[in-house]
């Protein structure tokens, strides 16, 4: 498990003053999210954690409107007017961002954290040329000259495979793939730790999409970038990332290594997801279909937010809210089909490994047999 | 704008109606700047209709009994112009001047623009080409002056006397036309608009395979369908011909022998009434002026927001 | 900038001039009863003789097009607009010229006092929404919007110079005056420039100032003002070098279009304040039956707005990149 010094001798541009050397990159503990609607409250994100380790991937899945934009966003408080982090902890390098003020939090804003968003044409200003759009925050941010900066935006360019010449283009100029390309130079512009991407590669064609993931794997592995990508395309984490985070309705559902919860999922959501995908490779049959619609997060229901969609629900799962497992192969689910009363288990936290957990879950593990794919 | 709703087992003959909007009028007056709107035109509306059950006929130089250029007092509560006439009356008659002026601008404009739009958008070609070039003429150029002009000579041509047309007359209905032919400009413009959008429409197809002639298409399926934009624009015009009448009577082409507001403010301006501290001369028939505009206004910011739901922006 | 783009600009407006040359000519040749009639009828002592004699002059009894057409087009090319009645044959392009100072002074200084205010007022009612200068500036703004130019004119004139007498109340100099020094002399046409600059600013300021705070509510819900706050830039920049770059496009295109009505405003506003421009010119000519000035009036002020209006569009061409191509 790599840590914080690791990033500080590959990094060009210090650490935070605040960093602390034994802290993992990125650590997320019971984020909850509020929007303030005319109707009411909507809890967008209840209870939110995970953890993401330098040269880490991590892929956020879910439908539309299960909090995973909202999750990403608010790490830097990139909320709407009436959004507000309720509670909870976002630590950058051991540095708790959620007590921040705006401005002090306006440090960590691109320098540490940046964000590729989905490329449609109007996430870059229309009125300027993309090169200058990527010097500006390297001018800005980290005070370097006009010329240092644009020389720097050419090399950024030239390393997203868009010609130093077309930097002058306008947006509008450009074709889509070249355009989140763009973004994608844009976001690395000023040398971040961490770079989100919002759905980088739902507005382009498929093979545009083979282009821009290649091109992010090739970054990862070359600057050493760690990921957080937001997608409902099962298939984009898949091929990019090396853990998932399943959400559901403002919670994660499971989280773990790409290929343990894609080959064997727990939960009956991630099931029901991975089942509703075609797979162009097996024999046809029919898509499975998950009745129902997403719970109204106004009034979220009681217990599993799951339940009233879950074909294996039981009763317990429409009164408490179920805690969350961990199993010895990395995989976190919360799920009541998994309980924590059997056996003397630690219920996850991020942190939670080590013999006395995996004797258990060993014990957990013989006592629910393995759910099929 | 409201989907047409193809009623079912018509057959061949497929013909669009726009889905009735549920008490239209209810609508306006729910909102708040409709309900404004309609009641300041409701009590100018009364005071157009009925000007002489009000404050008696239109006073003239004969008749005028009052003091000169007299501040508001008891027996005239809007003070006296040069001629002793009471202000009272002559803006309450004014009203009506300005107000039907403005209501039969509005018809021509909207009429002209309309048919135009319509034809223009449907037939296409050179001959939408043409008219549109036309209408971007008079979209550019300063209408004031050309008004100005086209009015003098059309009233030296058909010389003065007292002949009326709805109760107006004959100088005052050169103003309605001159509206009219410089105003249609921006109505044909959105009005053709919505036609080439309901031109690709599946509806307008069918009537065309069934073989139903242009006028008839025009006429029976795309003319339906475009009436609540005619009505949101023609409550928008009708203020616009109102500042028009207004600004043209203002210089001077406005007629004594029956004064709108525009008219009252020339006397106004030509006794010099501002200087003079005469507010009540010109005061009434200014205040006149801006609640009515105002109350178009509000009323045409309420329709577009029941009709054009989509645009609308929930600030 | 795109070449083709500004070629078709300027297209354009040279199709609107000539349409303009067309009109003006049409307009007195086509009506009925014959020109001469309507631009004589008033004079005293016209015979049938004189009507004939005037005819064979001014060349009327020679066909339309395209004899008449083209004298007409060549005198005007060369600056020959005919002659004043009411000034005693001066040429109208003489007449024109005295009376254009003014108007340009009042009306272009108007509108850039509008333009800056209102575009300030919009955008900081656009980015502090809700605000009571929101409200208040959003209520006097629609009020404005419907009062003609010359009532607003009026008011100001009762309320500052007759009511508190801080300013005069008519033209652009006091008449008769001598000044002890230049300082004095600027100081009395200031005075007489406040109120019908007030005027003018004001009935402009309302639109301008509504349409630059919904354009300025829309840019700043656009993704790249997103992106522009994720990459910690201040609330400054962001609003200064990329929200505000485009919300102005639409004013700039609100303030082409308005060129004609604002004329019509201007013309009434001189009127009111007796300032020695092309409107109280073409309300005297009006009233005189002047027909060459009125005439000459229509064809300046309509090539004026055709210019400004190019102009316009490529300023409108190097602020936003979008159209170029």
């Amino acid at each position: 498990m790599s840590d914080t010094a690791t990033i500080r001798g590959r990094r060009q541009w210090p650490l935070p003053k605040l960093a602390d050397p034994d802290a993992p990159l990125l650590m997320v503990e019971d984020l909850a999210v509020r929007f303030r609607m005319p109707e009411g409250s909507v809890k967008a994100v209840d209870g939110v954690s995970f953890r993401l380790d330098d040269g880490e991937a991590l892929g956020i899945a879910g439908e539309s409107g299960c909090g995973k934009t909202t999750t990403a966003l608010s790490l830097v408080r990139l909320l709407p007017a009436n959004g507000r982090i309720k509670s909870g902890k976002v630590e950058l390098f051991g540095i708790d961002l959620v007590p921040r003020t705006e401005q002090q939090l306006a440090r960590y804003r691109w320098r540490e954290i940046s964000i590729v968003f989905q490329g449609a044409m109007n996430a870059l200003n229309p009125v300027r040329r993309i090169r200058d759009a990527i010097s500006e925050p390297i001018e800005v941010r980290l005070g370097q000259s006009r010329d240092a900066s644009r020389k720097r935006a050419g090399e950024l360019l030239e390393l997203v495979g868009i010609p130093k010449q077309r930097g002058a283009a306008y947006p509008h100029e450009l074709s889509g793939g070249m355009r989140q390309r763009a973004m994608i130079a844009m976001a690395l512009a000023c040398d971040p730790a961490i770079v989100i991407g919002d759905e980088p590669t739902t507005a382009l064609d498929v093979m545009v999409q083979a282009q821009i993931l290649r091109l992010l794997e090739q970054l990862r592995r070359d600057l050493g970038l760690s990921l957080i990508l937001i997608t409902h395309d099962l298939s984009v984490i898949a091929e990019t990332c090396d853990r998932v985070m399943v959400m559901y309705a403002g919670r994660v559902a499971e989280e773990g290594p790409v290929r343990r919860v894609f080959t064997a999922p727990r939960h009956p959501y991630t099931q029901k997801l991975l089942s509703a995908f075609p797979n162009i490779h097996a024999d046809r049959r029919t898509l499975d279909m998950i009745p129902g619609m997403p719970p109204d997060l106004r009034n979220p229901p009681p217990g599993c937010r799951f339940a009233p969609r879950c074909p294996m629900a039981m009763p317990v799962c429409t009164e408490v809210v179920p805690p969350e497992v961990r199993f010895a192969d990395g995989v976190r689910v919360a799920c009541h089909l998994y309980p924590t009363s059997d056996a003397p288990m630690v219920a996850a936290t991020a942190t939670a490994t080590g013999a006395a957990a995996g004797a258990v879950t060993g014990a957990t593990v013989a006592a629910h047999p393995e759910p099929g794919a | 704008m409201s989907a047409p709703a193809v009623p079912a087992g018509t057959g061949g003959a497929v013909v669009a109606r726009p889905r009735r909007q549920p008490g239209l009028l209810r609508q306006i007056l729910s909102r708040p700047d409709g309900l404004a709107g309609a009641v300041i035109l409701l009590a100018f509306s009364v005071l157009a209709l009925v000007p002489d059950i009000l404050t008696g006929p239109l006073q003239t130089a004969i008749t005028a009994t009052g003091p000169r250029l007299a501040p508001p007092s008891g027996a005239f509560p809007l003070g006296t112009d040069e001629l002793g006439r009471s202000m009272l009356n002559l803006t309450v008659h004014a009203t009506r001047i300005s107000m039907v002026i403005g209501l039969l601008a509005t018809l021509v404009t909207v009429l002209i623009g309309a048919v135009l739009g319509i034809v223009s958008g449907y037939v296409g070609g050179r001959f939408d080409a043409l008219v549109m070039r036309i209408a971007d003429f008079f979209l550019v150029i300063p209408t004031f002056v050309l008004a100005i002009i086209l009015t003098a000579i059309i009233r030296d041509v058909l010389g003065t006397g007292s002949r009326e047309l709805f109760g107006i007359r004959l100088s005052l209905i050169t103003i309605v036309v001159v509206i009219g032919i410089t105003s249609w400009s921006s109505t044909a413009r959105i009005i053709r608009s919505q036609t080439l959008s309901l031109k690709e429409r599946a509806f307008v197809d069918r009537a065309r395979v069934v073989g139903a002639g242009g006028g008839h298409i025009m006429r029976r399926h795309i003319l339906p369908n475009v009436t609540n934009l005619i009505v949101a624009n023609a409550v928008l015009t009708f203020a616009g011909a109102i500042l028009t009448e207004t600004t043209l009577s203002f210089v001077g082409l406005g007629d004594p022998f029956q004064p709108s507001w525009g008219q009252l403010l020339d006397a106004a301006r030509t006794v010099g009434a501002p200087g003079l501290g005469a507010w009540w001369y010109f005061v009434p028939a200014g205040v006149g002026i801006v609640l009515v505009v105002f109350a178009f206004t509000l009323l045409g910011s309420a329709l577009d927001a029941i009709l054009n739901p989509k645009l609308q922006s929930r600030r | 900038m795109g070449l083709q783009y500004t070629l078709r600009r300027v297209a354009t407006a040279i199709f609107t001039i000539v349409l303009i040359v067309l009109l003006n000519f049409l307009l007195f040749r086509a009506m009925p009863g014959s020109p001469e009639r309507i631009l004589l009828g008033r004079m005293p002592g016209v015979t049938p003789e004189i009507l004939q004699q005037t005819r064979e002059r001014w060349g009327l009894d020679r066909p339309l097009f395209p004899d008449q057409f083209v004298a007409y087009v060549a005198s005007t090319a060369q600056g020959d607009l005919g002659f004043s009645y009411s000034a005693r044959g001066r040429p109208v392009t003489d007449v024109l010229l005295q009376r254009l100072g003014p108007t340009l002074l009042l009306f272009g200084l108007g509108e850039v006092f509008a333009i800056v205010m209102g575009l300030a007022l919009g955008a900081y009612s656009g980015w502090k929404r809700g605000g009571v200068v929101d409200y208040v500036g959003n209520g006097v703004s629609l009020v404005l919007y419907s009062t003609p130019y010359f009532l607003l004119g009026m008011g100001l004139l009762l309320v500052f110079a007759t009511g508190l007498g801080w300013f005069p109340t008519f033209g652009m100099s006091t008449a008769g005056a001598t000044y002890a020094s230049l300082v004095d002399r600027l100081v009395d046409y200031g005075a007489h420039f406040v109120l019908p600059l007030a005027t003018v600013a004001l009935g402009l300021i309302g639109q301008y100032a509504i349409l630059m705070r919904s354009s300025v509510i829309e840019t700043l819900g656009e993704d790249y003002v997103t992106t522009a706050r994720a990459m910690g830039f201040r609330d400054g920049r962001v609003l200064r070098h990329h929200a505000l770059p485009n919300a102005m496009l639409p004013t700039v295109t609100l303030v082409a279009i308005n060129l004609g009505y604002v004329v019509a405003g201007a013309i009434t506003v001189e009127v009111v304040f007796n300032w020695p421009g092309l409107g109280t010119l073409t309300v005297d000519a009006l009233s005189s039956r002047d027909y060459p000035v009125l005439q000459g009036v229509f064809l300046l002020l309509s090539v004026a707005v055709v210019f400004a209006n190019l102009a316009a569009d490529l300023i409108y061409g190097v602020l936003d990149p979008r159209v170029r191509t």
